[in-house]
C-alpha cells in the first residue's frame, strides 16, 4: 500500500511542482495518472521511490516512510520497479546484463540464478531471443520490454511507469501495453503515468487527473470517462479523446 | 651530418627511455586515481567535498609543472627536515599536478552521461557507488578516451621536465651526449624523432580503440 500525505514539492524554492497531494493506493491496484504536461505527474512518481526529494508531507510505502532518517532508501527502491519514458537501458550492457545487474549487486544472487530468472522474465515479456543483444540493436518496443524485465527482475511489490509508451512508434505501443495489462491482471500494484486511455479504461481501478501540481479529479474508469465532474477534466478529455 | 654520433651513443640514450616510461606510467596511473577522487569531489553536492576538490584543481591548473617540481624538491627538505630523492620528488609532483587535469577530464566524462542512467540505476536499488562503478564510469570512460590519450601523450612529453632536478631520463641523456660530443643538430633531431614515434603510435592506437567502440554500442 502506498500512502501519499499532503506532499508538496518545489524546484528552486519559487516554482511549485506539487501542491498538497494526497492519495492512497491499495495493494494490487492499478492507478493511472493523466494530465497535461507540466502538471507534476512524473515528479509525483519520482517522489514515491525517493528519486525526487519533496519538501513537505510524507509518503509511506508498505509501512516505510520514504525520507525518514531511519529508512534504507536503497532497500526501499529495490522493492519498487520503475520504467522510464526513454527506457534508460544501460547501453554498454546486453539485455541480459541490464536485467541481471541489480539482482547480482543488490540481491547478491549467483550469476547462474540471476540469468535463469532473467530468461524467465524475458520469456514472459516475449523476447527471450533478444537476451544477447545490446540496446542499440533493439526496437523501441523491445527496449521498453527489456526495461520492464529489468524492473521485474528485482521482484518488486510495486511498479511505477512514467509515460512508458510516449516515446514509441504507434505499432510498438501494443506490445508494451500487453505486458502491462498482464502485470495488472496478476495483481501487481501499479502506478502508471500515461495518456493511453484505452489502457486506463481496461485496467485502472482508479484514474487520477492532475493539473498544475494538484489532483483535480479522481474516480473509477467508468465515472471518470462518462461523468467527469470538473470543467478542466472535461476539457482535457475532449482534447485527447477524439 | 654525422649520424655516427647517434649509433655510438644509442644504447646510453635509449637507456633513458626506461626512466621516461617509468615516470610516464606511474604518473598516468597515479594521476588518474587522484583525478578520479577529485572528480568525485567536484561532482559532490556536499560543500566539504566540493570546495577542497575545486580549489585543488584550480590551484594546480594555475601553476607551471616545472614550478611544482621545484617546490617539492627544494621545499620538502625545509618542511620535513629530510631531503626527497629526485625520483620521488618528480613522481609526486607529476601525480599531484596531472591529477588536477585528469580530474577535469573525468568530471566532464561523467557529466556527459545522461542523468536518466543514474536514475534508472538508483530505481533498482543500486547505491551511488555501485551506480558509478557499473553504470556511469564504464560509459564515461569510453567518452573520455580521446581526452585521456591526449593527456597521456602530454605526460609522456612532460616527463622530460624532470631533468631540472637531475633525473637522467631520455632527454637528459641526449643532452649529456651533446655536452660531450657537441653534435646538437643530429642529437636533438634524433630526440624529436623518438618522441614523435612514441606519441603518434599512442594516438593511432587510441583511434583504433575509438573505432572499435563505435561498432558495439552507440
Amino acid at each position: 500500500m502506498i500512502e501519499i500525505k499532503n506532499v508538496s514539492l518545489w524546484y528552486d524554492k519559487s516554482h511549485q511542482v506539487l501542491d498538497d497531494i494526497s492519495e492512497t493506493i491499495e495493494s494490487g491496484q492499478t492507478v493511472v495518472i493523466c494530465g497535461p504536461s507540466g502538471s507534476g505527474k512524473s515528479s509525483l512518481l519520482r517522489c514515491i521511490n525517493g528519486l525526487e526529494r519533496f519538501q513537505k508531507g510524507e509518503i509511506i510505502v508498505n509501512g516505510v516512510s520514504v525520507f525518514h532518517p531511519d529508512t534504507d532508501i536503497h532497500k526501499l527502491r529495490s522493492n519498487i520497479g520503475m520504467v522510464f519514458q526513454h527506457f534508460e537501458l544501460y547501453p554498454h550492457m546486453t539485455a541480459m546484463d541490464n536485467i541481471t545487474l541489480a539482482p547480482l549487486r543488490v540481491r547478491k544472487k549467483s550469476q547462474k540464478e540471476a540469468e535463469r530468472r532473467a530468461m524467465e522474465i524475458l520469456e514472459r515479456v516475449g523476447i527471450p531471443e533478444q537476451a544477447v543483444k545490446y540496446p542499440a540493436e533493439l526496437s523501441g518496443g523491445q527496449k521498453q520490454r527489456v526495461a520492464i524485465a529489468r524492473a521485474l527482475a528485482m521482484e518488486p511489490q510495486i511498479m511505477l511507469f512514467d509515460e512508458p509508451t510516449s516515446a514509441l512508434d504507434p505499432e510498438m505501443i501494443k506490445e508494451v501495453l500487453d505486458v502491462m495489462i498482464d502485470l495488472a491482471g496478476e495483481g501487481m500494484t501499479m502506478i502508471v503515468v500515461t495518456h493511453e486511455m484505452g489502457f486506463a479504461r481496461k485496467v485502472a481501478h482508479e484514474i487520477v487527473f492532475m493539473d498544475k501540481g494538484r489532483i483535480v479529479e479522481k474516480g473509477t474508469g467508468h465515472d471518470f470517462f462518462n461523468h467527469p465532474q470538473n470543467e478542466r477534466t472535461r476539457h482535457f478529455l475532449s482534447r485527447i479523446l477524439i | 651530418m654525422d649520424m655516427d654520433v647517434i649509433t655510438r651513443n644509442l644504447h646510453f640514450m635509449l637507456g633513458g627511455l626506461v626512466l621516461t616510461f617509468e615516470l610516464a606510467i606511474i604518473t598516468l596511473s597515479g594521476g588518474f586515481l587522484v583525478g578520479l577522487i577529485l572528480a568525485m569531489g567536484r561532482l559532490s553536492s556536499r560543500p566539504w567535498l566540493y570546495y577542497p576538490a575545486t580549489c585543488y584543481v584550480h590551484f594546480f591548473r594555475g601553476l607551471p609543472l616545472i614550478l611544482v617540481i621545484f617546490w617539492l624538491y627544494f621545499l620538502s627538505p625545509v618542511l620535513t627536515g629530510r631531503s626527497l630523492e629526485a625520483f620521488y620528488a618528480a613522481i609526486i609532483a607529476f601525480v599531484v599536478f596531472e591529477g588536477a587535469y585528469f580530474a577535469e577530464i573525468i568530471r566532464a566524462g561523467i557529466q556527459s552521461i545522461p542523468r536518466g542512467q543514474a536514475k534508472a540505476a538508483y530505481s533498482t536499488g543500486l547505491t551511488p557507488f555501485q551506480c558509478m562503478r557499473h553504470v556511469i564510469l564504464p560509459q564515461a570512460l569510453r567518452n573520455m578516451i580521446p581526452a585521456l590519450v591526449t593527456q597521456a601523450v602530454i605526460i609522456f612529453q612532460d616527463t622530460s621536465v624532470a631533468y631540472v632536478i637531475g633525473l637522467r631520463e631520455f632527454l637528459r641523456r641526449v643532452n649529456l651526449v651533446d655536452a660531450r660530443e657537441a653534435r646538437s643538430v643530429e642529437l636533438y633531431l634524433f630526440a624529436g624523432l623518438v618522441y614523435f614515434t612514441f606519441c603518434s603510435t599512442g594516438s593511432l592506437l587510441s583511434q583504433r580503440l575509438e573505432n572499435r567502440r563505435q561498432r558495439n554500442w552507440v
